[in-house]
């Protein structure tokens, strides 16, 4: 009886093994758990539905969502570097910049990047200053004129205080020597949604969102704040060629707990790597109109501790005047 | 061009394939509504991967057939159990439970199902014919105007504060004060948060309502016992759909109902939950036996279902005609548009027509599939009422947990609903309303921000609201609404008569009156 067991056993590992051999790349855990500082169906959501059916064949393993909202993501992002153990089976999607301008902003939240393992950023939605059709703006330098001879009254939307339209506002400020007035929204939505109906003067928003609007003529774009003028807008300057030094964006990508395994870290970047140069992978961001924007292992680090530096110097440079108001 | 795509999208819809989606949709959205905590939104995203391999027509016209069913679902729980199975149930709650209470629980459920379906084919109807039209109208909602909305909704306190003007005041009062806990919209500064993480994103509005409406109901469940059971006791056999001539009669009312609930989906910002509340005051204005509101009054159910329903279509015209979400259901459905390669924005009503309009006939069909499953499925669930009442309590408080559980899969959320529960049951003793509590719990995050808004775009200047000519009107009517809601119009009358001024607030109850329970 144990003996036909025991046959069962072999003969089935027998038929399993090799097929999991040949697909398990990742060898700390079958099963990954990814935390979500925000509710499904929301912008981490989208990019945890986009990469992890093709990841978890590069890696041979399952993906489990676990979806912990709240306090701009500070709650899972807490538990991450506070409660998680370091041993390959969880990792959680990290935004920025609130990953780092929660704790920045808010004394309470005392996590910071130093308690993380960044793995690899996958996606960066840029910065675009977009003002609705009808709009007396018709090129960036209109809008920078108006903000010099009336300074603070020029209405920009963000998407909230402590996104990245807000600190893209500030930074603006900031390069080109005018003040504005930064009215918050919750999300990119009704930002521009108020500049499309002229509510306020323009709205500093992501090309991701905006993009259907300006192909349609209902927004229009005024500059990107990007490296190079993107493709699918390519008459748009970038603040950068009118002399602004200023690139930004919202990104998304994974981070592991602190202390997270060296060799799971390497396995997870190459798998991510693979995903990100499989043109049917391309094809899917492209539908959704994600930007890949892949930068791996330390180079993730160094980004975000670079983007906590500034935005610090930033939000000390105003936050009197913030909680002023 | 539309006129083709409307007869593309009908001829779609009634392929069996859509046709079976939206009977699915139609199925799991009551079950989700008729459970507290589950909401249509969560339900939305949970089943949007699912939908990934059907083709785009077929999976959105079950989650649009999931969205309208999880809102009459709501009302199941609501008319019961007196526990609102979605935010937008809550005012269905006044009147329906009475009702279940008198053993017409049938008839309660029937007129909620019948509401619901006229307020859900108005807005197909309006969906199918003016949407591009009205969706132009949602650009000229800006802060400043969406701000004005809220002054009108936060009037509705005056008629819900049943017994007592100054206790419904003093409802409404805290439930705005519970609304400031968390960030700050503008400054970011954490407000009443004593440095909780959890309360960092402000007290979650249905895990509040589902403390504030079921623990209590389960506490008085548990302490009554079965003494009252044949009072309770519906018949299954009960007629369910209304006469003709009641038909007619709550006809007029559910048209309202579904054209204010329509109007309320299209505001961004606003949704079911603020609609159904509108829809019972207006309800209640128009009708002759304002005092039989609250007792099991079928206008009481019918006006918040039709608009709650409604309010599926007015969240859709600006989410298909311009791309913007009209609620955060409407956002995820957006989601689902992306991960077929369709961008969200003006061109769903051009270049994706067809898909487009393959999804406002299985609203309108959805309806229909609802009506039906509905029927069947409603009959079942009017066997709660036989199950005794210290069965029910605990069972109530289990799902409670579970849902508050479930909407940020946070403990924290649990305690919370359970001190909500706490209030609720304090009120209740203390005769104080609860449904203020609601009204500035749902209004008082939008007051909150689109106020702060205004002023950053006004410049500080309050003469913001009145040089704005759609918010001037509303202020305006939310001052009449106030005024007709006191008895100055009659004291003005008096005061020629008897010069000294007389109180306006503190007797404002006169014509409010009307019991609990």
């Amino acid at each position: 009886m144990r003996m036909t067991i025991v046959a069962v056993l072999a003969a089935t590992t027998a038929i399993i093994t090799p097929a999991f051999a040949q697909d398990a790349s990742y060898s700390a855990a079958d099963e990954i758990n990814v935390m979500q500082g925000f509710k499904a169906g929301g912008g981490s959501d989208a990019l945890a539905q986009l990469v992890q059916p093709f990841l978890a064949e590069e890696l041979g393993v399952n993906f489990v969502n676990q979806y912990i909202p709240g306090a701009t993501g500070a709650i899972a992002w807490t538990q991450l570097a506070k409660q998680t153990r370091p041993d390959g089976a969880t990792v959680s999607i990290t935004n920025t910049p609130m990953l780092t301008t929660n704790y920045i902003m808010n004394p309470s939240i005392t996590y910071t990047v130093d308690e993380i393992t960044p793995i690899a950023n996958v996606v960066t939605d840029p910065g675009v200053a977009v003002v609705a059709k009808d709009s007396p703006f018709k090129t960036f330098e209109d809008f920078v004129k108006a903000a010099k001879d009336n300074p603070g009254t020029i209405t920009v939307g963000n998407s909230g205080v402590g996104g990245d339209d807000f600190f893209t506002s500030l930074i603006f400020e900031k390069a080109a020597g005018v003040k504005l007035q930064k009215v918050p929204f919750e999300g990119d939505g009704p930002s521009w949604t108020a500049a499309m109906g002229g509510k306020i003067d323009a709205s500093f928003t992501n090309v991701g969102v905006a993009y259907p609007q300006v192909k349609e003529g209902n927004l229009r774009a005024l500059a990107v704040f990007t490296e190079k003028r993107l493709p699918e807008l390519p008459d748009v300057p970038t603040a950068r060629e009118l002399g602004y030094e200023l690139v930004a964006g919202s990104s998304r990508g994974y981070s592991g707990p602190g202390d997270f395994p060296e060799e799971a870290r390497q396995q997870f970047i190459d798998g991510l790597r693979r995903v990100t140069e499989n043109p049917k992978f391309q094809d899917a961001a492209k539908a959704q109109a994600m930007n890949i924007d892949f930068i791996a292992g330390d180079k993730y680090r160094d980004f975000l501790k670079k983007q906590e530096a500034e935005y610090t110097q930033l939000w000390n440079d105003i936050k009197d005047e913030i909680k002023a108001q | 061009m539309p006129e083709s795509f409307l007869w593309i999208g009908l001829a779609n819809v009634v392929d069996p394939v859509n046709l079976l989606a939206i009977f699915a949709g139609a199925l799991i959205g009551m079950f989700v509504g008729a459970m507290p905590g589950l909401s249509a939104t969560m339900a939305i995203a949970l089943l949007l991967p699912l939908t990934y391999s059907m083709r785009p027509e077929t999976g959105l016209s079950m989650l649009a057939s999931l969205y309208l069913a999880a809102m009459y679902g709501g009302s199941v729980a609501a008319i019961l159990l007196r526990t609102p199975g979605t935010p937008a149930a809550a005012a269905t709650v006044l009147d329906g439970y009475p009702m279940a209470q008198k053993g017409q629980a049938g008839k309660a459920l029937g007129l909620s199902l019948t509401a619901s379906l006229i307020g859900g084919i108005i807005s197909s109807i309006v969906l199918l014919t003016v949407a591009p039209l009205l969706g132009r109208i949602v650009l000229n909602f800006g802060p400043v105007e969406i701000f004005a909305v809220a002054v009108l909704g936060i009037t509705i306190i005056g008629s819900l504060s049943q017994g007592s003007a100054i206790l419904g005041l003093l409802s409404g009062a805290i439930g705005l004060l519970i609304a400031t806990v968390g960030m700050d919209p503008t400054t970011g500064t954490p407000r009443f948060t004593f440095g909780v993480l959890d309360l960092f994103g402000g007290v979650n509005f249905t895990v509040a309502l589902i403390g504030l409406f079921s623990i209590p109901q389960a506490i008085r469940l548990i302490v009554q016992g079965n003494s009252n059971e044949n009072e309770r006791v519906s018949s299954i056999r009960d007629r369910m759909l209304p006469t003709g001539s009641e038909f007619l009669k709550m006809l007029p009312n559910s048209v309202r109902s579904g054209f204010i609930g329509v109007f309320v989906g299209l505001i961004p910002g606003t949704g079911g939950d603020t609609a159904s509340w509108f829809a019972y005051n207006e309800a209640k204005r128009f009708s002759r036996h304002k005092a039989e509101f609250g007792t099991g009054y079928p206008a009481g159910i019918v006006a918040p279902e039709a608009a709650n329903n409604a309010v599926v279509g007015g969240a859709l015209i600006p989410t298909i005609s311009l791309g913007i979400p009209g609620s955060s259901s409407t956002a995820v459905l957006l989601g689902g548009l992306m991960v077929h390669g369709i961008l969200p924005g003006p061109s769903l009503m051009t270049e994706y027509g067809d898909v487009t309009y393959t999804l406002l006939w299985a609203v309108m069909f959805a309806n229909i599939a609802l009506f039906i499953v509905g029927l069947l499925f409603t009959r079942a669930c009017i066997t709660v009422t036989k199950i005794p009442n210290r069965v029910v309590g605990p069972i109530i408080v289990v799902l409670s947990v579970i849902g508050s559980f479930a909407i940020n899969n946070s403990v924290f959320d649990v305690g919370l609903m359970i001190a909500f529960g706490m209030i609720g049951f304090v009120f209740d003793q203390a005769r104080i309303p609860t449904p203020p509590l609601v009204i500035g719990l749902i209004l008082g995050p939008i007051l909150d921000t689109t106020l702060q808004q205004s002023m950053l775009i006004g410049r500080n200047n309050w003469m913001v609201f009145l040089q704005n000519p759609i918010s001037a009107t509303l202020l305006a009517i939310a001052l009449l609404s106030i005024l007709q809601a006191t008895p100055l119009f009659g004291a003005i009358a008096r005061r020629f008569r008897n010069p000294p001024g007389a109180d306006t607030i503190s007797s404002a109850e006169s014509d409010i009156a009307g019991n609990r329970d």
